[in-house]
């Protein structure tokens, strides 16, 4: 066989209603099921009706790569009036493919073929004109042109038909027939197309294991690490982007026994994740920004009453209600800050759809190891993002347990439930334990849980709030910082946080192909810092780059302020992935004139 | 100033050239039934000499057109023009408005209508993607049947048969196109080609041709004397039939070619032609005459956006279009110069 | 209980000691004012625990902010004292992940009708397994007495020096609209009722609603004292039907002249049965908290 390596994105673009992500979601899960490893990010409308427009990107790989890529090679236009803009994310001697005989006249300017650089390579297809001699009905415009793509790269055709069949499955028999005579029509066309462009599938690098290497999204993943961890209660209610998760556990949870409820604003579906976590039950719940900015005061509590709860956060552009379908990284100060009071939280921003899972599971041990909230914090982006993920047979997470309340216990002692211990976790006991009667409070308290408002007191019970979360920063089974790239002394280090890390790490790689001496860094968990390791890069690296998705750079604040050590920014707030190239010029320009070679790629 | 020039041959983009020079602001668009950038037809033989990527042949960078602000549509077919309205229609129902037009779109090349039904089993050499198609159907050392035999085709033999392969002539009226050979030159002629390493057959009619069904050789051209006439690749090279199909509409004079009087303005408003479609108005012969050859072709594209842009220039043409038999018995066409 | 009859207080205290019922009262003495209807309150929840039996560890006491506030820490059970308006939401996470716990709630007419509002009709509706003690003083006590969404029109406070303007709620109304199981009425001024009604309460599997009519014997001199509630207090008729919602409805809508006892009874799924419907739908097994320690 031969070794080429395969790394191609091809983005499918059109208005609500052509089927653009139904389209995208078969070619991701057929490149999946043959064996690639797929990214893949839609982008849709806030609307649910009309012509909004829809992107959907994959980009499949045989080799590990962490983000999407920042040209697509590949373009399919279903509309004409929404891909122009994008005709120039393709890259040079990549593919636009068109519909050649739409079937109404076009205005002049308005029509992709118009919009092409004069590196991009141009393919009209008939879309409509194929679709209704294959199918008599010129709906499956979009399989016709995924047919032509998979036959103009010779993709393999039986995962497409299955991927297909598997789409359909729910329909009426009659709608996978008809979609897979499309694809098949497309498919010829493909075929027999000459191709100028230069791209090239290799063989997928494994075999597909579809037990174990499974493609989904990171709030599928985070659903996998709920239910992996055992989660006992889920309370939610509906917002984008975090609703995927709820809406899956919806299925899931009562085929494991579980409980989830619809509650009726955020605040309730916090207060009843508190009261089930207070309870003794593994239990979460999911938000975005705004019923997130609601659910700060009973967080507090949370921290104050020493309850453990999971709370899963999807940023979206904001403030108030934003754009609630594109993605930002602007709640970082609220989740490790939100709310009044010192009221210290474990914080957790996986970077991959992987870490989503690891992070979900791992949240539900920390939360009860440290009788505390854990907000997992992702975005949009890692939200929606589809990864190929190779999952253990086994689930690593650890049953739910804690540091339990004595049982040698003296019946005539009081139990103390906030006793102050070397590691500032206390012996817990919930409501049915025999002799663990006491009452939880968001008042300052003593060991016994009385409200005490001396000052040695609340100073003491400061102290162990904050003090138990440092064990945190060792939790077994999770990565809460890690360093890539070139070690050593560094010219440039990048330092990132959440979903921004995947086209940090890709822009890290591109600087040192130029020469750059440049490292990367992931902090998984923002809250308790791990200050330590930080200091160590930020001490290796002549200048820090701090990539992220919002106006001032919250995550470069939080360095700054706990490590007194300046940063330089590079913050985006365009409801997108940062762009890989911009990020690599800025790490150039950190690196200064003369260290790298290459002109701009 | 909507300008569009229709054809991304050398007449058509050596026009584009000129109009941005003369006419720094004006909009200029190329309309390309192909899929490349401009890259020279005459340098295709290339392809059997190691030149495989097309990216090779482009004679501009892609960065040429964005530099030069001139805007090439490529594969995008022209259904009909509009003189009236001034527009053109594209086949994918987009209509373009144009202040002026430069109509070249040069020739295809010609098949006798008794081999059309044969077309499947021939190749010719009319663009890059069939030139790679040749190249890929002919083995080391394999055959090629060349019919016809025009120039272009005889050029691409010289190239053939350097790099290892063998060339069977067949031979017929149209060899030596558009040279035109007295009937007793020619066996003077069609030796020199022999001497040239072509193996020539002349005076015989093709009945058929046709795939060997799997067996290699791939191809068979069988005569109407039942003789049969094996090889690789059989192309056809009859010679170039003016591109013209989308202007019968417009209102404008075509005979063969779209008729330009010397300035290459046609009889229709605000358009002008260019390059292997058009007959331009010879005062000297009284006649619409053809002239091929990439520089001559090259200064009509010239003389149009000059007059397109003011001038009042008649096109001369500036290469002698005779064959010549050389001095050590082989031909040379002042055609096969190409800068 | 009667005046012609003395109770003695040796006799009394003895009593309570051999009830039991101090069984389910902490050591912490009360911080409610002198006379406050609080302390009925908590003599019922004991007593009617008491006479259920349950034990003292599969009790959770709910609080919000208010007079109600420091409820559990006087009670010998499990107790979470939480946030403003919260208890409903809270309680129902607990109640869900813990079916064997007996939960009740307490809280005041602002922390339940003004910031909490949002959440009854939900707990009604879905009719969680919880116990609903609401007490109505028509006043902000903690805060030192601004008005409150049960205050009376022209009730002048701090907060409504130029008397109140806005028409009070009809808390019974509502929750009987809400879809409340059960609704009943009590009066902190007859202790012995509201402690059965209390038992009466906690016993209904679903969701129960006390709504206790009290004064604030500190910051309302005027408005709802003993005295008035005593005279405009009545029974609900001997006849009055507890299936029957219109007519628990029309009792509740004479608002001048409060009826006591249980306006409306009906047995119906609760929230837990619901989801153990959904788990076994999707063939699964429903799941009791296993962690016993």
């Amino acid at each position: 066989m031969n070794s080429v390596q395969t790394d191609v994105q091809i983005a499918v673009c059109g208005s609500a209603g052509d089927g653009t992500i139904a389209v995208g979601d078969i070619l991701k899960r057929a490149m999946a099921r043959a064996g690639y490893r797929v990214i893949a990010f839609d982008e849709y409308p806030a609307e649910i009706r009309g012509f909004g427009k829809c992107i959907a990107r994959t980009r499949i790989t045989t080799g590990q790569v962490y983000s999407m890529k920042p040209k697509t090679d590949v373009l399919v236009a279903l509309n004409d009036g929404h891909a122009i803009p994008h005709v120039s994310e393709v890259r040079d001697f990549g593919a636009v493919i068109y519909d050649s005989a739409p079937i109404a006249a076009v205005q002049e300017g308005w029509h992709v073929s118009g919009h092409l650089r004069p590196g991009h390579l141009p393919y009209g297809l008939p879309m409509r004109e194929i679709s209704e001699q294959s199918t008599s009905a010129n709906r499956s415009r979009n399989i016709v042109a995924l047919g032509f793509v998979a036959g103009l790269y010779r993709l393999p055709r039986q995962a497409f038909i299955e991927a297909i069949t598997e789409k359909f499955r729910t329909k009426a028999e009659e709608v996978t027939k008809t979609n897979v005579a499309a694809f098949n029509a497309g498919y010829e066309r493909g075929g027999e197309t000459y191709r100028f462009d230069k791209l090239e599938f290799g063989p997928p690098a494994r075999r597909a294991r579809s037990s174990l290497s499974t493609m989904m999204t990171g709030n599928h993943a985070i659903v996998r690490g709920c239910l992996e961890a055992g989660i006992e209660t889920f309370f939610g209610y509906p917002i984008t982007p975090a609703t995927s998760i709820m809406e899956r556990l919806a299925v899931e949870m009562p085929k494991h026994g579980a409980r989830l409820l619809q509650t009726e604003d955020e605040i309730a579906a916090i207060s009843a994740t508190i009261g089930a976590g207070f309870a003794g039950a593994r239990s979460a719940t999911a938000t975005s920004g705004p019923g997130f900015a609601l659910m700060t005061e009973m967080m507090g509590l949370g921290v104050m009453a020493e309850v453990p709860a999971v709370i899963f956060v999807s940023q979206r552009g904001g403030p108030s209600t934003g754009m609630p379908t594109k993605t930002e990284q602007s709640d970082l100060n609220i989740a490790v800050f939100g709310g009044h009071g010192d009221a210290k939280r474990i914080v957790l921003a996986p970077t991959n759809v992987e870490g989503c899972w690891r992070c979900a599971g791992r949240a539900f041990e920390m939360a009860e190891a440290y009788q505390v909230p854990v907000v997992v914090l992702v975005d949009l982006y890692l939200s929606n993002r589809y990864e190929t993920v190779v999952f253990p047979d086994t689930p690593p997470f650890l049953p739910k347990s804690w540091k339990p309340m004595h049982r040698d216990r003296q019946a005539d002692l009081p139990y103390r439930r906030f006793e102050l211990t070397t590691d500032g976790v206390s012996p817990r006991a919930v409501p049915g334990d025999v002799g663990g009667v006491h009452t939880a409070t968001g008042l300052e308290h003593n060991e016994f849980g009385r409200p005490n408002d001396l000052s040695d007191m609340h100073l003491q019970m400061t102290e162990k709030r904050h003090g138990k979360l440092n064990a945190a920063l060792k939790h077994p089974g999770i990565t809460v910082c890690k360093r890539f790239g070139d070690t050593g002394k560094v010219d440039v280090g990048v330092l990132t946080w959440g979903s921004t890390f995947g086209e940090a790490l890709e822009a890290t790689i591109l600087a040192r192909e130029d020469g750059i001496r440049c490292a990367a860094m992931k902090v998984v968990m923002l809250s308790p810092l791990p200050v330590r390791p930080i200091l160590r890069f930020l001490n290796d690296c002549k200048v820090v780059v701090v990539p992220e998705l919002n106006y001032e750079g919250q995550f470069a604040n939080l360095i700054s302020g706990a490590l007194g050590r300046p940063v330089k920014r590079f913050n985006r707030v365009t409801g997108k992935p940062i762009d890989v190239i911009q990020l690599l010029q800025a790490i150039r320009g950190a690196a200064g004139k003369r260290k790298w070679r290459k002109s701009a790629a | 100033m909507q300008r569009i020039i229709i054809g991304n041959g050398i007449a058509g983009s050596h026009a584009a050239a000129v109009l941005r020079r003369r006419d720094p602001d004006c909009q200029i668009t190329i309309v390309s039934a192909g899929a490349l950038l401009f890259y020279n037809r005459y340098d295709l033989p290339d392809v059997f000499r190691g030149r495989g990527d097309w990216v090779d042949y482009l004679v501009y960078p892609p960065s040429y057109y964005d530099e030069q602000n001139i805007k090439l549509r490529r594969k995008t077919l022209v259904k009909d023009v509009d003189p009236n309205k001034r527009t053109i229609c594209l086949s994918h129902r987009e209509a373009l408005s144009y202040d002026q037009l430069l109509v070249a779109t040069g020739g295809t090349g010609y098949i006798p209508e008794r081999l059309l039904e044969y077309s499947d089993s021939m190749i010719s050499f009319n663009n890059y993607r069939l030139a790679m198609m040749v190249r890929k159907a002919l083995p080391d050392g394999g055959v090629v049947i060349m019919l016809g035999g025009d120039v272009l085709g005889l050029d691409l033999a010289r190239t053939l048969i350097e790099t290892g392969h063998s060339v069977v002539l067949v031979a017929g009226d149209r060899t030596f196109w558009p040279h035109e050979i007295d009937a007793d030159d020619r066996p003077r002629y069609l030796e020199a080609l022999r001497r040239m390493g072509l193996e020539v057959v002349d005076g015989r009619r093709i009945d058929r041709v046709e795939s060997s069904h799997g067996k290699r050789p791939a191809r068979q051209v069988i005569f109407e004397d039942g003789e049969v006439l094996k090889g690789d690749v059989v192309m056809p090279f009859y010679g170039l039939t003016p591109s013209v199909d989308f202007m019968s509409s417009a209102g404008i004079d075509i005979e063969r070619g779209i008729l330009v009087n010397p300035q290459l303005k046609t009889t229709g408003d605000d358009i002008w032609a260019a390059g292997d479609v058009c007959q331009i108005w010879s005062p000297q012969q009284n006649a619409y005459h053809f002239y091929y050859g990439w520089k001559n072709v090259k200064m009509m594209g010239e003389v149009a956006a000059r007059n397109m842009t003011g001038d009042e220039v008649p096109f001369s043409a500036t290469v002698d279009e005779q064959i010549q038999l050389q001095e050590d018995g082989t031909i040379y066409s002042p055609f096969w110069e190409y800068d | 209980m009667s005046i012609e009859h003395p109770v003695y207080l040796e006799d009394k205290l003895e009593q309570i000691r051999t009830s039991g019922r101090l069984h389910y009262r902490s050591k912490s003495l009360p911080t409610w004012c002198p006379g406050c209807g609080y302390y009925s309150m908590t003599e019922g929840v004991t007593w009617a625990l008491n006479e259920i039996g349950t034990a003292n560890e599969d009790v959770v006491v709910v609080s919000g902010i208010g007079c109600a506030s420091r409820f559990p820490f006087f009670m010998e059970t499990y107790g979470f004292h939480t946030l403003h308006g919260r208890t409903l939401p809270v309680a129902t996470g607990i109640k869900l992940a813990n079916e064997n716990l007996t939960v009740i709630v307490v809280g005041g007419d602002g922390d339940g009708f003004a910031i909490g509002g949002g959440h009854i009709p939900h707990v009604a509706r879905r009719n969680v397994d919880i116990t609903y003690l609401l007490f109505d003083n028509g006043i902000y006590g903690l805060t030192k007495g601004q008005v409150s969404p049960t205050s009376a029109l022209g009730f002048k406070t701090p907060t409504s020096p130029f008397q109140n303007q806005d028409e009070p709620l009809n808390p019974l109304a509502m929750l009987l609209a809400y879809g409340s199981s059960w609704v009943g009425q009590a009066y902190a001024g007859r202790p012995d009722h509201l402690a059965e009604m209390i038992r009466g309460a906690i016993k209904h599997r679903g969701f129960s609603y006390l709504h206790i009519l009290s004064p604030c014997v500190t910051f309302d001199k005027t408005d709802r004292t003993y005295r008035r509630l005593d005279l405009e207090v009545r029974d609900l008729p001997d006849n009055h039907d507890s299936r029957d919602r219109l007519a628990a409805m029309s009792e509740a809508s004479t608002t001048d002249r409060p009826a006591l006892g249980v306006f409306y009874n009906e047995q119906r799924r609760t929230l837990g049965d619901a989801l153990d419907a959904v788990v076994e739908k999707a063939g699964g097994v429903p799941r009791r908290l296993a962690v016993r320690q």
